[in-house]
């Protein structure tokens, strides 16, 4: 049973994850490679919170999402402003950078990871509740994001990736509105870090690595870009595989290479045979209230 | 102060190429004034340089009194300033309906603190404006076509839903940049009638448009621009007389 809840909670945090990055790539179309270590962020400043300054758990976790948004408005202003291209540069520097710094502090545990994080509803309640918690958040981010891509954010959004240019000659600021993209979804990442950090009760700078943000680009593209289903088919496939196979006796020495395989002839069956994913999104926007006609 | 747009001593060059050479140019309020000259006379690149997508190496740019030099293109746009695309730029993803509905001065859904914290206002407003678009494409003759994908809009009523959503601004000052290219039959008339209407409510009008008919039927006055200078400016008919702007124009 307790295996069966980590793979639940672990579905929700990537369903948390892989919904916010889409709302990042897809959506606003910023093309960022370090959202697992707004992730990081998240997990590493609500487990400090919480265990060295005895904040409680539920808003250690809350301010674990605020400082990852911080974090992200800092790259956001540093980068964008030279160009949108930069921000991938800028993200790959600040992806490593800030594994680095975490695996070279001893306050935040180093390369050996940071333990004894304290736990939060399992010990009183459950993990059943624990389990509820994650879902209802994953749920609430997905409702959310799905709300703001509909409606008229969601129309200004499509017009400043069609043509930025146009977009800000009739008067829309579009660099503020993609350091609010931006923000928003790293936020949510830093969110589902403390979510990880307070069930797992241990966290280390390898689990935040590049390996993630290819897994999420996966989950994200073989999910579908910009549909708001697509990503949490893609997070629940591609959690539940791996932890599928491990079913099949295997010896492990087998096991890491065929999950390797397996994601790397996803990524590449999907993008020859369906390149909009499991599940398209319109090619054009529709908004709410087209919808309801 | 309605006193429209006033360019002085405007001046940018690219690398070799001089676009803006020191150019002195007002368009009363009111007014329609047609810019002519031949290909790569600097008339886009005038717009681009009022509009605020290009920023000059020098002169001023003043909008009903208002200096807008500093300014960056969005501020321009919600000060009232709107101008149309030589090759459109419409968002292919979006509705003929929502393309016009981004034009408008402010957008209500923009803030996305707003959007949370007054969702009701945000819709009222939207409503409003939706029915202020549906008007706007009413007079451009484009009702019909409201819902339709922009993608699936021939070419000359793409051009109109240009203008359209440059109109959803209000502007105080509408630059255009060869809005009758690729643009016939009842569409031209149309066309001429909604400038007419602008400028008799005030507006300060400039036109780009190689068809010197529409140029001579619609506009107050001509500037006939080369090499990024304004070499003359008087009665479109004139202009069009003088061998030596011909000359110039169609090249030797
Ligand atoms: N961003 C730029 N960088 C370099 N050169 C430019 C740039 N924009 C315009 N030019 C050059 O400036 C000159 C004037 O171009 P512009 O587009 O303003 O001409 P135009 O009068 O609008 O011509 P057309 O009637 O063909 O539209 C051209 O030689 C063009 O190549
Ligand atoms: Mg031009």
């Amino acid at each position: 049973m307790e295996y069966f809840y980590t793979v639940v909670i672990l579905m929700a945090l990537y369903v948390i994850l892989a919904a916010s990055f889409n709302f990042v790539i897809g959506y606003g179309g910023l093309v960022s490679i370090a959202h697992p270590v707004f992730y990081a962020i998240g997990a590493y400043a609500s487990a400090l919170l919480a265990r060295d300054m005895g904040v409680p758990v539920i808003l250690a976790i809350l301010a674990g999402g605020l400082i990852a948004l911080l974090a992200s408005v800092a790259l956001a202003l540093s980068s964008l402003r030279v160009s949108g291209d930069y921000l991938l540069i800028g993200s790959i520097g600040f992806q490593l950078g800030t594994l680095e710094v975490i695996k070279n502090l001893h306050w935040t545990g180093g390369a050996g990871g940071l333990s004894n994080i304290p736990s939060f509803l399992t010990q009183t309640l459950g993990p059943q509740a624990y389990v509820a918690f994650a879902v209802a958040v994953a749920m609430c981010t997905v409702l959310l994001l799905r709300w703001i891509a509909h409606g008229p954010y969601g129309r200004a959004m499509s017009a400043m990736r069609d043509d930025e240019l146009a977009f800000a000659a009739l008067g829309r600021n579009a660099m503020v509105m993609k350091i609010t993209i931006f923000a928003l979804g790293s936020g949510l990442a830093g969110l589902a870090g403390g979510i990880y950090a307070h069930y797992f009760r241990f966290i280390a700078p390898g689990q935040f690595d590049l390996l993630q943000s290819s897994a999420l680009l996966t989950m994200v593209v073989v999910g579908g870009l910009r549909s708001t289903w697509g990503p949490i088919v893609g997070a629940i496939a591609l959690e539940a595989l791996p932890q599928a196979i491990t079913f099949i006796n295997l010896p492990p020495s087998v096991l890491g290479p065929l999950q390797g395989i397996l994601f790397t002839s996803l990524v590449l069956i999907f993008m020859f045979v369906r390149p909009q994913g499991l599940i398209a999104a319109s090619a054009r926007w529709r908004g709410r209230q087209e919808e309801a006609r | 102060m309605q006193t429209g747009l006033k360019v002085t001593n405007l001046c940018k060059r690219f690398g070799g190429i001089v676009v803006a050479d020191a150019i002195d140019l007002d368009v009363p309020a009111g007014r329609i004034v047609g810019l002519i000259g031949p290909n790569g006379a600097g008339k886009t690149s005038f717009f681009n340089l009022v509009s605020g997508v290009v920023a000059p190496d020098a002169g001023q740019v003043m909008l009903d009194g208002e200096d807008v030099t500093g300014l960056k293109m969005a501020e321009r746009a919600r000060r009232g300033l709107a101008r149309t695309w030589q090759n459109l730029r419409l968002f292919p993803s979006l509705s003929v309906l929502d393309n016009l509905l981004i034009g408008t001065r402010d957008y209500p859904g923009e803030r996305l603190s707003r959007l949370a914290l007054q969702s009701g206002r945000i819709a009222r407003d939207e409503t409003q404006d939706r029915l202020k678009a549906l008007d706007v494409l009413e007079r451009i003759g484009l009702a019909g076509i409201a819902h339709t994908d922009i993608v699936n809009v021939p070419y000359g009523q793409q051009k109109l839903i240009g203008v359209a959503r440059a109109l959803m601004n209000d502007p105080r000052c509408l630059l255009l940049d060869e809005p009758m290219a690729g643009v016939e039959g009842q569409a031209y008339r149309t066309l001429q009638s909604v400038v007419r209407g602008l400028a008799a409510s005030g507006v300060a009008v400039c036109v780009v448009e190689h068809n010197v008919a529409f140029i001579r039927d619609l506009c107050n006055e001509g500037v006939f621009m080369f090499a990024g200078k304004v070499l003359a400016r008087g009665d479109v008919e004139s202009l069009v007389a003088d061998p030596r702007l011909t000359e110039l124009y169609f090249g030797t």
